[in-house]
């Protein structure tokens, strides 16, 4: 990467992490993004290492998004109100959307009969690109187009996504009901879905 | 000079027992003992031979401990403490660090395959994070802490004191000046408080004698550095917890929000949280580099700017930016710098089905610095039937030189690109992430392409049906370092504090002026003036003294003034003026190197005695 001379940034920051008790134990920590591989050049995670179900009473709305779809329709999540959602942050670039995009398009069929409605939001990806993966790994539902990651944005102050792929489950009612950060599998996500629609297994 | 004061601080505090001994009973010849050997003089192993304390000879776990509070207390170590941490950074500057740079250190372990994971074992790649520079700078941290805190305590201790009384033979201080007035004694030492209390001194009023004193603000200033530093410290610190650091690459054309999943790479601090993140948003409008194209500086970049928009929140008011090198965008008091840039061919690529699977720019990454020759990959992995990769190189400038193509230049002269093409399995579809700008071509299998360099336009056909792949020009990017450190603005106002507390310990002494006045046989008063001062490394106690003395002899119409400024008015050393600096010497040894200033010939008890509060109960007996 060409460099310019930038002014020296004082880094010793983490240093003091040791003030908290922390940094003795070496310096990886467990935090969101810190085992992010960083020559990748994208944030992405190779598999699910971080599922969080939030229970009725403390779930966070989820943020009343809405874009332009793949395929240029207007699509609201407002509109799937009543309706258990599983909101899929991917990029057709991204090494585990390959590799979770078969369990999601499989569950989402699967569940339709359910009220289980499927909703991609497409990170930093090329249309074309993104299409191409859709019909590749036959993907019927939608997804909407966030090239300036503004709707990842608009999720940052409830409960953000922290890695590519991140899947959040959104009850009934509208609000997040949980999260998986990194690739999910088929058994893992079905569960979860279950569990928040109130299906039985 | 500092080694005196070192073991002064390592010692323990027995100002009891020294106050009633006084100080005639240290043996003048043990002084040199308690010299430069820290561990000696320090605490009571055998820092204190006269006291035969069964304890003496041997520490227990609560005196080990005491020892070692006392040395990492102690000046000396902060020093050397404060030494290492300089030392220990100097790594981070000389290699790559991967918070700053992960790129230059992947680099760096193709460059040196054995060095490189024995220098990661160390945490050389990320000096600051590492294990042993957060040992020495909490070390440093304890250090300072446990200096400045009984410090503070004996700074408001003593600024509550009155000053010592006077000495009774103001003569055999450092400086000293005796007349004869027609005032009455009390007149005559009225008129001398009236003077010192309006140069604000402090005084100190007894029968027959006024003492004052000045320059409490030395020591308030070498709190405030002593502080300041720890302030200092503290500040980096919070930046390490509350801050973090992210970088992302942007091509022109294309924008990007302040949240996890679009960053590049994100080191958050300890207790920061994706939420936290300043959900701020920017959109790269243009870039433009300008380079020196002639003389012995050609190929050298002059500007680079990089037009933004930005909004600070969702639905915010869209605000522009050039950004330079060095002239962050600040948004929400985070910090965007300019740090890279490079150029993104873009392609259009048409699978074997004649759909189109990728159509836009992909950035390819320099690998030579001066003429900006780049390398990239491109992956189409929906393309059909088969998978398709290119690993392609980027010549802004090409040109023909012996049959080689090479870029001549960094600015976009005559741009083209040169690629392989690849069909087969690029393997991304495990689920195993692999970088970006690199093709695994384990699964693939390279297509019998002729290479040619493609100019903006031109289409490379591929055999077996595989498609096509078109280069349609260059795109632009920048590489962005975000920086968010709550630390920053403390931190300066730390540095300038500890600069102010620093002039004040230089610039202002402490120093004592006693007058006595006593009614002569003849009906005249004889007023005596004394006076020291402590450590004068700025000088200036001899003219006040003398311009103290010479206006007090004025008001007081005095006569036969005799003028006996015998030394330089300034105690040296270890002499502490009192216990304010780091703990005093307090037992006999240390209190006779009190004694034993610079002029052995007026040095007495008695002027030790008045550079010591303490021991001035003992001397006056009264």
């Amino acid at each position: 990467m060409s460099r310019l001379p930038v002014p020296a940034r004082i880094a010793m920051g983490p240093a003091v992490a040791a003030l908290v008790g922390l940094a003795m134990a070496g310096c990886d920590s467990g935090a969101i993004g810190a085992d992010v591989p960083q020559s990748s050049g994208q944030s992405f995670v190779g598999h699910s290492y971080e599922s969080t179900f939030y229970k009725v009473g403390q779930r966070p709305t989820a943020p009343a998004v809405s874009g332009t779809t793949l395929t240029g329709q207007r699509l609201n999540l407002d509109a799937y109100k009543g309706k258990t959602v599983v909101l899929n942050f991917w990029g057709s670039w991204c090494d585990p959307c390959r590799s979770e995009a078969p369990a999601l398009g499989q569950l989402a069929r699967q569940l339709q009969p359910d009220g289980v409605r499927f909703v991609g939001v497409d990170i930093r990806d090329e249309p074309d690109a993104a299409l191409a993966f859709m019909q590749n790994f036959n993907v019927s539902y939608p997804s909407l187009n966030d090239p300036n990651d503004q709707i990842a944005l608009e999720f940052q102050s409830t409960v953000p996504p922290a890695a590519i792929p991140t899947t959040l489950i959104i009850d009934r009612s509208g609000r997040i009901a949980a999260r998986i950060v990194g690739a999910s599998s088929y058994s893992e996500l079905k569960d979860l879905v279950a569990e928040v629609a109130g299906l039985k297994a | 000079m500092t080694t005196a004061k070192d073991d002064a601080m390592t010692q323990a505090p027995a100002g009891e027992e020294f106050r009633v001994a006084g100080p005639d009973l240290a043996p003048p010849g043990d002084s040199a003992g308690s010299g430069a050997d820290g561990s000696r003089a320090s605490g009571s192993r055998d820092g204190r031979p006269r006291e035969s304390r069964p304890r003496a000879a041997r520490l227990g776990l609560v005196g080990w401990l005491r020892w070692f509070w006392r040395q990492l207390t102690s000046m000396r170590t902060a020093l050397i403490l404060l030494f290492l941490l300089a030392l220990a950074s100097v790594p981070g500057s000389v290699l790559p660090q991967e918070g700053i740079d992960p790129a230059a250190v992947t680099q760096y372990y193709q460059q040196h395959p054995s060095l490189a994971p024995i220098f990661n074992d160390l945490s050389l790649f990320n000096v600051f994070s590492a294990p042993w520079f957060a040992a020495i700078y909490l070390l440093l941290f304890a250090s300072l802490a446990g200096c400045v805190l009984p410090r503070t305590f004996r700074l408001v201790g003593s600024a509550r004191q009155k000053p010592p009384r006077a000495p009774s033979n103001l003569s055999r201080l450092p400086a000293s000046a005796s007349y004869t007035t027609s005032l009455t004694p009390e007149a005559a030492l009225d008129s001398a408080a009236g003077l010192f209390g309006g140069r604000r001194f402090r005084l100190h009023r007894g029968d027959g004698w006024v003492s004052a004193e000045k320059g409490y603000l030395r020591e308030v200033g070498n709190l405030l550095f002593h502080i300041a530093l720890l302030a200092l410290l503290f500040s980096v610190g919070l930046g390490g917890i509350w801050g973090y650091k992210a970088d992302r690459l942007l091509i022109v054309g294309q924008g990007f929000a302040n949240t996890p999943t679009a960053l590049d790479v994100f080191h958050p601090g300890r207790l920061v949280s994706p939420s936290d993140l300043q959900p701020f948003s920017v959109n790269l409008l243009s870039f433009r580099a300008e380079y020196v194209t002639s003389g012995p500086q050609v190929d050298q970049p002059i500007t680079y700017d990089a037009a933004l928009s930005y909004r600070a929140q969702i639905g915010g008011p869209v605000k522009h930016y050039v950004l330079q090198v060095n002239h962050p965008l600040v948004v929400d008091s985070v910090s965007v710098y300019l740090i890279g840039h490079g150029y993104a061919p873009v392609f259009k690529v048409t699978d074997g089905t004649g759909k189109v699977r990728w159509d836009g720019p992909v950035p390819f990454i320099p690998v030579q610095q001066t003429t900006l020759t780049s390398e990239g990959v491109v992956k189409v992995p929906d393309a059909q039937p088969y998978q398709l990769g290119f690993a392609g190189v980027f010549l802004p400038s090409a040109v023909d030189e012996h049959g080689q193509l090479q870029s001549a230049f960094p600015g976009p002269l005559n741009p083209r690109v040169s690629l392989v093409a690849f069909k087969g399995n690029l393997g991304m579809n495990s689920g195993q992430p692999q970088s970006v700008y690199s093709l695994d071509t384990k699964g693939l299998k390279q297509l019998p392409v002729a290479p040619r360099p493609l100019a903006a336009g031109q289409t490379e056909k591929l055999p077996d049906g595989a498609g096509s792949i078109t280069y349609l020009g260059y795109q632009q990017w920048v590489s962005l370092a975000i920086t968010y450190d709550p630390g920053q603005l403390p931190a300066l106002i730390s540095g300038f504090a500890a600069l102010a507390g620093l002039i004040l310990s230089f610039l202002i002494r402490r120093r004592r002026v006693f007058v006595r006045a006593v009614a002569g046989p003849d009906g005249s008063t004889q007023v005596s003036l004394g006076g020291l001062a402590r450590s004068d490394a700025a000088g200036g106690f001899d003219t006040e003294f003398a311009e103290l003395s010479r206006l007090l002899r004025t008001e007081h119409d005095g006569e036969s003034m005799r003028a006996s400024q015998i030394g330089d008015g300034t105690v040296d050393g270890p002499a502490d003026f009192d216990d304010l600096e780091r703990p005093q010497p307090t037992d006999p040894a240390a209190a006779d190197v009190a004694a034993t200033p610079a002029n052995a010939d007026t040095a007495t008890a008695e002027s030790a005695a008045a550079a010591n509060p303490e021991t001035l109960t003992g001397l006056e007996g009264e």
